[in-house]
């Protein structure tokens, strides 16, 4: 490989993991944007979405990466991974929001975000006592298609790294429809810039906060489905480095900002991949640890900006 | 009951300055407890002074007798671990329970003084020789080796000069990494602190020529004494432990019980009230993340002689998690909870839970269940922390042993005692009066506000504004909702910027300045929707207003200087005495927290508050706001008293009885212009005054 066509193939990688992380961030943003909360719950609402999709994998009769489908089988498979984790992992965040977080709304001081820290390691433990502490080969039924920029020997676009590109897309662009056109979404909105105001505007308050839920849990399913297929494992581990730099991207891009959670997500997947090419895997956190600790510290309110004015 | 009339240098009331729990209410015959449950019944003999300091003893004893009690060096080895993660607890609690700043990578402090102390007493880093290490090796810091043939320098720094040393070093890093970090938001801080957590093990993990990497530090020297060496023995390191938590102990209790613990959880409950009684934020919460962190340290340092080895697995995400529900588990803010914390996880996690699965492996096999004979529950500790820490936030948020003393209700007595009113002529307090509160005719205005423009976006809150507050004087501003009354005391105090203009005080341009220096300079207010702190008595409160004006540092503070312990008598002193401006409503109270109080008293502490800094102007936002007519004209008397020692006062008010009273000079607001000024009863018939009140055609027909 030429040097271009290594950094073609970094902004490849990095765009494939940019997305995966927007679609984790918008989750952050969606319930900070409105609860001004940091959920750390989420990292393993995440994790727990990589363990749903792989059990309806295993359904579906799918083991380890040599079972491979094509055509109307591959697409109807995924489709139905897909839809049945999200709904999963949304009526998980509901739940974790009407039995941990409610009777908490209100209360000052940083009890809320201790209580998800809390949530965060049940959720990792459980899995841990249930499906033991080693990696999971993760069934993936994607074939290996890819098409080549170049040549042979030049960067490479996998057929899966084109099928996230078009997932997130799509989830995306529908979330961002759905905040900006649908009723609940401009309640959602509405909500975010003013609780009180809203409620008395007769805006239903918990519905909007278990929506913001379901969606941002949805979305973490997701999320965990594309990082298990894209490294071909999984582990109870996986939720807490991967939502971190999906915070930092929430961050990045002014959290409870929705399009700048997504700039934000693929920001950070071009650092990791880049960073992770030129500099070297093992300091990838420590930098984006230190833009995260950079941007709170020179712009805490992102590189766009927040979407709801600060609360007092 | 009578109230004791205290004069500057009589000796106050010992029944409310002594603090000790059950002192509060000598006088009281029947002590009603504000709730009771079956908790509260159980807990309520050890809120008696001698039922605490028994126990404390029998605990001390037992901890002291524990290896002779106990043989088996596994459980003296359990429980001098466990006394590292207590003073780790303690030290968290520093900064999560009293300033209430959640630090989420708590675990890199103890980290760096581990790794400091390893790196200085192993084989990691061996310089060549150099007439440079010579004074080093007189101090027995270094040792010359010669390694074939080659001489080099081999730290032997005492383990005993390392733990301060750590200490330092921690504490220099948490003052670091708090500076930038500290000015943000409470739940941004938890973030990056959670990131900094992360970067302190890859960098261990990843430096590996400063710190040997995953293998870890190795040959790190113990602990010893003369020539006798702790070597692997846990005992020797237990007692170490032991008195490393009674020094803890000590200290976080001075510091709690001083100025600078009210200063912290007056952060912790109202940062801009805080800000306004005169404490310097960053100061404060970088003094608390400091001295958090130089636990950490010292904690680190004794972790590591007592394993004699340091890898980058001992510091992670996990044990900031783990320390943090041991203070959660014990009470944020109790010192004597997070011990307890500590040493109840630990047992869980050396002894409950190995014992539990026994138990239920034994159960699986005899009901013949491979499923549960096979359970292992020693992994499930992180589980149980999880649920601890929800459990604990959802249904006891104040711990195991609660950080607030419960009060005792006031008697049938006190309550239906008749109110003492206070005349004008019966105020009098020693330290606002005299000399500096003197104003000869014609002296300088003590406030001038000259064309202050104030700018929310587009909205002009306040446009040119020109105010005139004479030296001695009362000063009505009133003004219909949202004519920027609030805004521009707002303006005056420093928390909201202005855009253009100036303010002079006494002259001097204050304008720019913040908060906490504008109060030392002598403007102290009260908030028009009262910001007291919550959590904290009448007493505190009010302390917390002469904050500025105290000077105990943390190690007086620590080690009871003559001076501190004189000037925090003369601050409780200082406290009754303004408290008895009100009579006896404040002062059989003192010790409660402002939360049950009625609103207004609770509006009477504000302005005992803001009293207690010695302000030389007192700014009063709708004072009577919540009072009734007849608690309105004696707050009124009591304004007139103040003003009668000399204190100048701006009033925000909407009583136009409670004004025409006490104001010698009547500004009116109306969408951020100034209308008009003059003596209340010019003001009262000027018609666009009463238009801006009562609209036009009040005004006519007026």
């Amino acid at each position: 490989m030429t040097p271009f066509d290594l950094l073609l193939q970094q902004l490849i990688n990095g765009l494939s993991l940019g997305a995966m992380y927007a679609l984790l961030a918008l989750g952050f943003t969606i319930v900070y944007g409105i609860l001004e909360l940091i959920n750390f719950s989420h990292f393993n609402v995440f994790m727990v979405g990589s363990f749903i999709a792989m059990g309806v994998l295993h359904l579906f009769g799918i083991e380890g990466q040599s079972v491979l489908l094509h055509g109307l089988p591959l697409v109807g498979v995924l489709l139905v991974v897909l839809v049945v984790t999200m709904i999963a992992c949304g009526f998980l965040g509901v739940i974790i929001e009407r039995f941990a977080l409610r009777p908490l709304r209100g209360v000052k001081g940083p009890m809320a975000m201790i209580t998800t820290i809390g949530v965060s390691y049940i959720l990792s433990n459980v899995v841990l006592l249930t499906q033991g502490a080693n990696e999971k080969n993760y069934p993936n039924p994607i074939p290996h298609w890819s098409f080549y920029i170049g040549g042979i020997n030049g960067a490479r676009i996998t057929v899966f790294q084109i099928l996230i590109w078009v997932i997130s897309t799509l989830l995306m662009g529908g979330l961002f429809w759905f905040v900006q056109r649908s009723r609940l979404g401009k309640a959602m909105r509405a909500t975010a810039q003013d609780p009180d105001a809203a409620l008395m505007m007769g805006v239903e308050v918990n519905r909007v906060i278990m929506t913001a839920f379901f969606m941002g849990s949805a979305l973490a399913g997701a999320a965990g489905l594309i990082f298990s297929l894209y490294y071909n494992f999984t582990s109870f581990g996986i939720g807490f480095s991967a939502g971190l730099r999906a915070f930092t991207a929430a961050v990045l891009g002014g959290i409870g900002n929705i399009p700048g959670a997504m700039v934000g997500g693929i920001i950070i997947g071009l650092i990791e991949s880049l960073a992770g090419q030129y500099i070297a895997v093992k300091w990838a956190d420590v930098i984006i640890f230190s833009i995260l600790v950079l941007v709170l510290i020179c712009r805490p309110a992102g590189l766009f900006g927040r979407l709801a004015p600060t609360k007092s | 009951m009578e109230t004791t009339t205290t004069s500057p240098d009589s000796t106050p009331d010992p029944t409310i300055l002594d603090n000790t729990p059950g002192h509060e209410n000598v006088n009281a015959l029947h002590t009603v407890q504000v709730a009771t449950s079956r908790w509260t019944r159980l807990t309520a003999p050890f809120e008696r002074p001698r039922v605490q300091y028994a126990v404390i003893t029998v605990v001390a004893i037992l901890a002291l007798i524990f290896p002779i009690l106990s043989g088996d060096q596994a459980n003296i080895d359990a429980a001098a671990n466990a006394t590292a993660y207590a003073t780790l607890a303690l030290g968290l609690n520093i900064v999560v329970g009293f300033a209430g700043l959640l630090d989420l990578g708590y675990a890199a402090f103890f980290a760096i003084g581990a790794y400091s102390f390893g790196i200085l007493t192993s084989w990691q880093i061996t310089p060549d020789w150099g007439v440079f290490w010579q004074p080093f090796a007189y101090l027995g810091l270094v040792q010359k080796v010669v390694q074939n043939g080659h001489a080099i320098v081999h730290f032997t720094v005492s383990f005993w000069i390392m733990l301060p040393v750590s200490a330092f070093i921690a504490a220099f890093f948490g003052v670091l990494f708090g500076a930038p970090t500290l000015r943000l938001r409470g739940d941004y801080l938890a973030i990056v602190t959670l990131g900094f957590g992360e970067i302190v093990p890859i960098v261990a993990r990843n430096w590996t020529g400063l710190t040997n990497g995953a293998a870890g530090l190795n040959g790190i020297a113990g602990a010893q004494i003369g020539s006798y060496h702790f070597g692997i023995n846990a005992t020797p390191y237990y007692y170490v432990g032991l008195g490393l938590i009674a020094f803890l102990i000590f200290v976080s209790t001075r510091l709690r019980d001083g100025r600078i613990g009210r200063a912290w959880m007056a952060i912790r409950d109202d940062e801009i009230a805080a800000s306004a009684m005169g404490i310097h934020l960053v100061r404060f919460k970088l003094l608390a993340f400091g001295i958090g962190a130089g636990f950490a340290g010292m904690s680190g340092t004794f972790y590591v002689a007592k394993l004699q080895t340091a890898t980058p697995d001992m510091f992670g995400f996990p044990v900031s998690v783990m320390i943090l529900v041991m203070v959660v588990l014990g009470g944020l803010g109790s010192i004597w909870g997070v011990v307890l914390g500590a040493i109840l996880l630990q047992l869980l996690q050396t002894w409950f839970l190995g014992s539990l699965t026994q138990w239920i492996d034994a159960l699986g096999t005899a009901i013949g269940s491979d499923y549960i004979s096979s359970l292992d529950l020693t992994q499930a500790s992180e589980l149980i922390f999880g649920i601890i820490l929800v459990a604990m936030m959802l249904y006891r948020r104040e711990g195991l042993i609660p950080a607030a003393r419960r009060q005792r209700a006031l008697t049938t007595e006190q309550q239906h005692a008749s109110v003492q009113r206070r005349a004008a002529s019966d105020v009098r307090l020693s330290q606002i009066s005299g000399e500096r509160y003197a104003h000869a005719p014609g002296a300088v205005p003590m406030l001038e506000i000259n064309d202050v423009t104030v700018r929310f976006g587009g909205l002009v809150a306040l446009n040119k504004i020109n105010i005139t507050v004479p030296a001695g004087s009362v000063v009505a501003v009133i003004g219909p909702n949202g004519s920027g009354k609030s805004t521009l005391f707002n303006t005056i105090t420093g928390l909201t910027r202005a855009a253009e203009g100036s303010i002079l005080f006494n002259g001097a341009e204050i304008l720019g300045l913040q908060p906490h220096e504008i109060l030392k300079a002598g403007v102290a207010r009260t908030f028009q929707n009262l910001r007291l702190f919550p959590t904290m008595t009448v007493l505190d409160n009010i302390l917390v207003g002469q904050h500025a004006r105290l000077r105990s540092g943390p190690i007086g503070t620590v080690f009871w200087g003559p001076s501190n312990l004189k000037e925090e008598k003369v601050a409780r002193s200082w406290v009754l005495e303004i408290a008895e401006i009100f009579g006896n409503r404040l002062v059989p109270r003192l010790n409660h927290t402002v939360e049950g109080l009625s609103y207004a008293n609770r509006r009477r502490v504000e302005i005992s508050r803001a009293l207690a800094s010695r302000p030389r102007i007192l700014l009063l936002d709708e004072p009577t706001a919540g009072m009734d007519t007849s608690e309105s004209l004696e707050l009124a008397e009591q304004i007139k008293g103040l003003n009668a020692l000399g204190l100048t006062i701006l009033i925000i008010e909407h009583k136009l009885d409670v004004v025409t009273r006490i104001a010698s000079k009547v500004i009116v607001l109306d969408h951020g212009e100034k209308l008009t000024e003059g003596l209340p009863d010019e003001v009262r018939r000027n018609e666009a005054v009463l238009t801006a009140y009562l609209g036009r055609g009040a005004a006519a027909r007026a």
